[in-house]
């Protein structure tokens, strides 16, 4: 297992991460950020995308 | 509390003097969150703008172009209607998800090196006279240099395709309709750039932007050669005229704030700064359009199905409530802005257009001392994408 962190200051919910990574990451009804903090390594790549196209880079991979 | 004892601003913005930079906008927005269009809600405060711009009961609102202006098939309402920018759910998430690696910012940063260069090129061609049109002579070859770069077309091939985007770009002003047998021309040429381009790196893959979208595959799918033709000439039409009217627009407001133009030119490693703060004060894009999917209210406010909900950034980028302190400060700590959209359909460039105006923003700064309007200048209107068409300066060769 993986984990993640998302800085929620910096956060903007633009749910780009829920496009790249829809196991992970998704937007409520709300259109607020929800996420899985750990993931089977199996999602690493989807997630390292997640990462990338965040546009504000609030995404971070911890260990 | 009922909303109809409030008095709600009324703007007319297809008004050709209507301007977001005015009393009237200012006035309207600490009266209202929001304004009445002669084209739907206007949307002015930054909670608000933040808030719908992810709103899931928002949905892209220029879908319906073509078929607002009666056109209803052909290459552009074809390509229009599949592109990225108009698709919504799934379709969209899928083309989305297969462009994405190409856009990683750290496959951005390795063309850094060619971003510098031009720039210092383009600037050697005038450093010496004192003067020039700024957007002729430098916002639009950068921009659109850039764009060759990135796709690897032969940079010498920049006038041509800036003259098809441009043309292109007819399709979204008013006379869409009368322009409308050269914008089917351009898309064609656009295609045939497109389709060779794609060819090319089919038969000879490299690392390369356009090889990577044509190795794009996720979970067995990838993208068909229509839809990879598609986003090319999306990419093409989408980051020029943008990234030009965007420097035009920064030029002014380092005019308007030369002590801001000093620091840049003493810190250049503040080039980010200036990018942000430019595209928070002074947008080319002045408003981002939604459509709302549903019937639904919002902060006491009944929105219908089928309302069209401009979201204005200059005015949120600004909006007192979240910056007490609006001007322009390459120091300052801000909220981000809204220049590049948000939520699903945020900007896809937009590492590519943070990545090259901010080498070019501090290597003008580190040039030109002074920079000054010398009159001339010529502008859009400011409804829509905004920026100066013709922008001649004077200024003083730093040694
Ligand atoms: C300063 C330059 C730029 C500005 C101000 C800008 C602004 C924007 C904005 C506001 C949107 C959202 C439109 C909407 O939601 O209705 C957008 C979308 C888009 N932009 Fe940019 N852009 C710039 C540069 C670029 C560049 C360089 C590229 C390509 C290399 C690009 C490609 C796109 C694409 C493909 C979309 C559609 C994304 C989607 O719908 O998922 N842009 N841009
Ligand atoms: C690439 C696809 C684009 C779409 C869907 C799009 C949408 C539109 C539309 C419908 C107009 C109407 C022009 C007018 O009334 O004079 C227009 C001008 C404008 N463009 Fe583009 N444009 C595109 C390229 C871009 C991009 C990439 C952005 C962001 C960079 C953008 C943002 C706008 C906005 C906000 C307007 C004014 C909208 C309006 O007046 O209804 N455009 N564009
Ligand atoms: S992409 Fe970034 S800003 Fe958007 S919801 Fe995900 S973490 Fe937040």
């Amino acid at each position: 297992m993986r984990t993640i962190d998302v800085d929620r200051s910096l956060c903007d919910n633009h749910g780009q991460c829920a496009i790249a990574a829809p196991e992970v990451f998704r937007m409520n009804t709300d259109g607020v950020l929800e996420y899985e903090p750990t993931f089977d390594d199996a999602l690493l790549d989807e997630v390292e995308e997640a990462i990338d196209v965040c546009p504000v880079q609030a995404i971070f991979l911890k260990d | 509390m009922s909303t109809s004892t409030v008095e709600v601003p009324y703007l007319n913005i297809s008004d050709p003097s209507f301007a977001m930079q005015s009393e009237e906008l200012r006035t309207a927005r600490e009266q209202s969150w929001y304004a009445r269009t002669n084209f739907g809600l206007a949307v002015l405060r930054y909670d608000e703008v933040s808030k719908l711009l992810k709103s899931p009961k928002l949905s892209q609102g220029s879908a319906k172009w073509p078929a607002h202006n009666g056109v209803h098939g052909g290459l552009f309402f074809d390509w229009w209607t599949k592109n990225l920018l108009v698709l919504e759910g799934e379709d969209h998430h899928r083309i989305r998800r297969l462009l994405n690696p190409a856009f990683s910012p750290r496959l951005i940063k390795e063309l850094v090196p060619r971003f510098q260069a031009l720039a210092n090129e383009l600037v050697d061609a005038f450093i010496d006279k004192g003067e020039c049109e700024f957007i002729r002579d430098f916002a639009e070859p950068y921009a659109t240099r850039v764009l060759t770069i990135l796709l690897g077309i032969p940079e010498s091939e920049w006038p041509k395709i800036a003259r098809l985007a441009s043309t292109v770009g007819l399709a979204l002003g008013v006379t869409f309709k009368q322009d409308l047998d050269k914008v089917e021309a351009a898309v064609a040429e656009l295609y045939d750039y497109a389709e060779e381009l794609i060819r090319d790196r089919q038969a000879n893959p490299g690392e390369d932007f356009v090889s990577r979208l044509v190795l794009a595959s996720r979970d067995g799918d990838r993208l068909s050669d229509e839809e990879l033709r598609n986003a090319l000439v999306l990419l093409i039409f989408g980051g020029m005229d943008t990234t030009r009217n965007q420097l035009g627009l920064a030029m002014q407001s380092f005019i308007r704030n030369p002590q801001q133009w000093e620091l840049l030119a003493e810190r250049p490693d503040l080039g980010g700064k200036a990018v942000e703060e430019v595209m928070r004060t002074n947008p080319t894009v002045t408003w981002v359009t939604r459509e709302a999917v549903e019937d639904f209210e919002y902060q006491g406010l009944a929105i219908a199905k089928g309302t069209t909900v401009h979201l204005f950034t200059q005015s949120s980028g600004t909006d007192p409530r979240a910056f007490p302190n609006p001007e322009m400060d390459l120091l300052g700590e801000h909220a981000p802005h809204y220049g590049f959209g948000g939520g699903v359909h945020h900007c896809l460039g937009h590492f590519v257009a943070r990545a090259d105006m901010s080498e070019a923003l501090p290597l003008l700064a580190s040039r030109l001392a002074n920079p000054h309007l010398v009159g001339g200048d010529e502008w859009l209107p400011d409804s829509g994408n905004t920026g100066p068409i013709r922008l001649p300066i004077g200024f003083t060769k730093r040694s």
